[in-house]
């Protein structure tokens, strides 16, 4: 193994195995060493990432677990970001994603956000609370393509279907995928809600997004 | 026309205890704040007026008939009297603003709360006097309270005490003791009123954390509570958890509880199979897609093969949702939910319940 791959390996073990302040001096030796950042998020931390993933699908990990891996990402690619060449950052499409109005949950917004970012769509997060409105703005002004929809409350599920609504009303509903995902959330809903698609977490969003957007 | 109720509910649950014959099976569609719709008032009109609060599920339990009369408004109570900040809006169900420490080393400023003068605890104690008064001896009455895990998480923020659960486990310890005496003394002064517990732990969920994690912070602290409510006066709780909890059926089951009730994504006839035998089994009807956004045929479809999948249960099983319904549930689904239950009649007979089914889907 050479030293890249020795260091890759124990970037992608250091977001799998939770251990948020070993990934800094790895980040940074790693960038010492001169190899390009681009393969450092994407093969080190990215990969530990999906390796957390699979863990979570598999039962062995749960939410706690993935908020920790996910803050390690984060230390990690704090480091990377300032070396990454432009050609780098060539995006997969844009992807506006918020907790509905009249929920402030975000653990599972974040989730998604983390994922589709680790998987390349450039995330345009509006945060929690958020009126049907602030999502059809970001939508016209970011020129986004899919918009995600959180909600762990049922109480604000008739806000999920606002925006769907506002989306149809401005003529962009044609253009955008909408997705839609939290606790009270299912697949017979997502269609009952008017959305293109449904994941039960954070993990099958990516795939879902994928399947959407032809990737 | 519909079939009407014989019974009362306490005299309803008193027969089913005792092996005797009833008019229908116990029914509980769950609704929460909601009951503000029918009486007709505010959310927020409960948080400070403990008649208002009172009469308002007194009001709905007249309305629809239902078993289960519990005074609980949200999830935040015991939290914002040890002094979390709650948003409380003028017409929707309280939100946690702020817990209340945001550090971990102001923990030890943490203190059980007093349920006679903190928060809002006096407000629903006061309101359980007036529900005894309204409701006499017809209906059983409960308290609900969120169990000692799920109330460590408003302490200290959801984020930071879920990450903690690795990186510093004696502080969710010390978050989930301390939370313990709390419910401790809400119990209690429940108890004394003649109300019973029923704990809510949707933190403990394995939606949420793992089963590991679930017995090693939430289980202890669970069994102290529920040994404390038995020891007082032999009250058995009833126990929901939201979400995924299959894999904790069996630890639950061994806590000696009266009940437990279910969320519509864990199955209610594998529940039953694996603790049937031991406990009551509650639930489980989808509270959104089915009791909120279906129609009253998905209603009477859904209750129908919910009552299929668990009116055989050993140990006694209650038609419900599968968690607390949205506030604006339209009454009809509710009152659907009921009336079916009513249909069913007693002792159910599965080959009738299936034909109704049958009629149902045509």
């Amino acid at each position: 193994m050479t030293k890249k791959e020795e260091l890759l390996k124990a970037l992608s073990e250091c977001v799998v195995e939770m251990e948020d302040d070993k990934v800094i001096p790895i980040a940074e030796e790693y960038i010492k060493s001169g190899y390009p950042a681009i393969d450092g998020l994407l093969l080190g931390l990215v990969d530990g990432m999906n390796k957390a993933a699979d863990l979570y699908e598999s039962e062995e990990y749960f939410i706690p677990e993935l908020m920790i891996c996910s803050d390690v990402m984060y230390n990690g690619m704090d480091i990377l970001r300032p070396h990454l060449e432009m050609s780098d950052s060539q995006q997969k499409c844009k992807v506006v994603i918020g907790v509905v109005e009249g929920d402030t949950h975000d653990i599972g917004k974040n989730l998604v956000k983390i994922m589709l970012e680790a998987a390349g769509y450039e995330m345009i997060d509006l945060g929690r609370d958020v009126p049907a409105a602030s999502f059809i703005d970001a939508v016209k002004n970011k020129g986004a393509k899919v918009v995600a929809l959180s909600t762990l409350m049922s109480t604000a599920i008739s806000n999920m279907q606002k925006v769907v609504e506002l989306l149809d009303k401005e003529g962009l509903r044609d253009s955008i995928k909408v997705i839609v995902g939290g606790g009270p959330i299912s697949l017979e809903l997502a269609k009952k809600l008017g959305a293109d698609g449904y994941s039960k977490n954070a993990v099958e969003a990516v795939k879902l997004v994928n399947r959407l957007m032809g990737a | 026309m519909m079939k009407r109720d014989s019974m009362t509910p306490a005299e309803r649950g008193a027969a089913i205890a005792n092996g005797m014959e009833v008019d229908r099976l116990p029914c509980n569609p769950n609704v929460a704040n909601g009951v503000a719709r029918v009486y007709g008032c505010k959310i927020s009109e409960f948080n400070h007026n403990p008649k208002a609060l009172a009469e308002a599920q007194v009001a709905a339990y007249r309305k629809f008939g239902y078993d289960s009369l519990r005074i609980f408004t949200d999830l935040f109570t015991w939290a914002e009297a040890m002094g979390a900040t709650v948003a409380h809006h003028d017409d929707s169900t309280a939100d946690l603003e702020k817990p209340a420490i945001s550090r971990i080393e102001d923990i030890d400023k943490l203190r059980p709360a007093d349920p006679y003068r903190d928060g809002r605890l006096p407000v629903h104690l006061d309101a359980m006097k007036y529900v005894r008064e309204l409701a006499k001896d017809e209906i059983k009455c409960s308290a609900g309270i969120v169990g000692p895990f799920t109330n460590a998480f408003f302490l200290l923020g959801v984020n930071d005490t879920m990450k903690l659960i690795h990186k510093d486990p004696e502080v969710v310890h010390k978050l989930c003791s301390i939370s313990l005496e709390t419910c401790k003394a809400y119990a209690k002064a429940a108890l004394d009123i003649g109300f019973g517990p029923t704990i809510s732990e949707p933190m403990s969920s394995s939606t949420v954390v793992s089963p590991k994690a679930f017995r090693e912070f939430s289980l202890p602290y669970l069994k102290e509570l529920v040994d404390f409510i038995k020891d007082y006066d032999g009250t058995k709780v009833t126990m929901h958890i939201c979400g995924q909890t299959e894999k904790i059926w069996k630890d639950v089951a061994d806590l000696g509880i009266g009940g437990i009730s279910i969320d519509n994504v864990a199955s209610l006839e594998d529940c039953k199979l694996a603790i049937g035998h031991r406990t009551k089994i509650m639930g489980n009807v989808d509270p959104s897609g089915i009791m909120y956004l279906g129609t009253p045929r998905d209603v009477r479809i859904k209750t129908l093969e919910s009552i299929l999948h668990g009116y055989d249960s050993p140990k006694g099983y209650v038609v419900m949702s599968g968690c607390s319904l949205p506030v604006e549930t339209p009454f009809e689904n509710i009152q659907m939910m009921m009336d079916t239950v009513r249909e069913v009649g007693y002792p159910v007979c599965p080959e009738r319940v299936e034909g109704m089914l049958a009629d149902c889907r045509k």
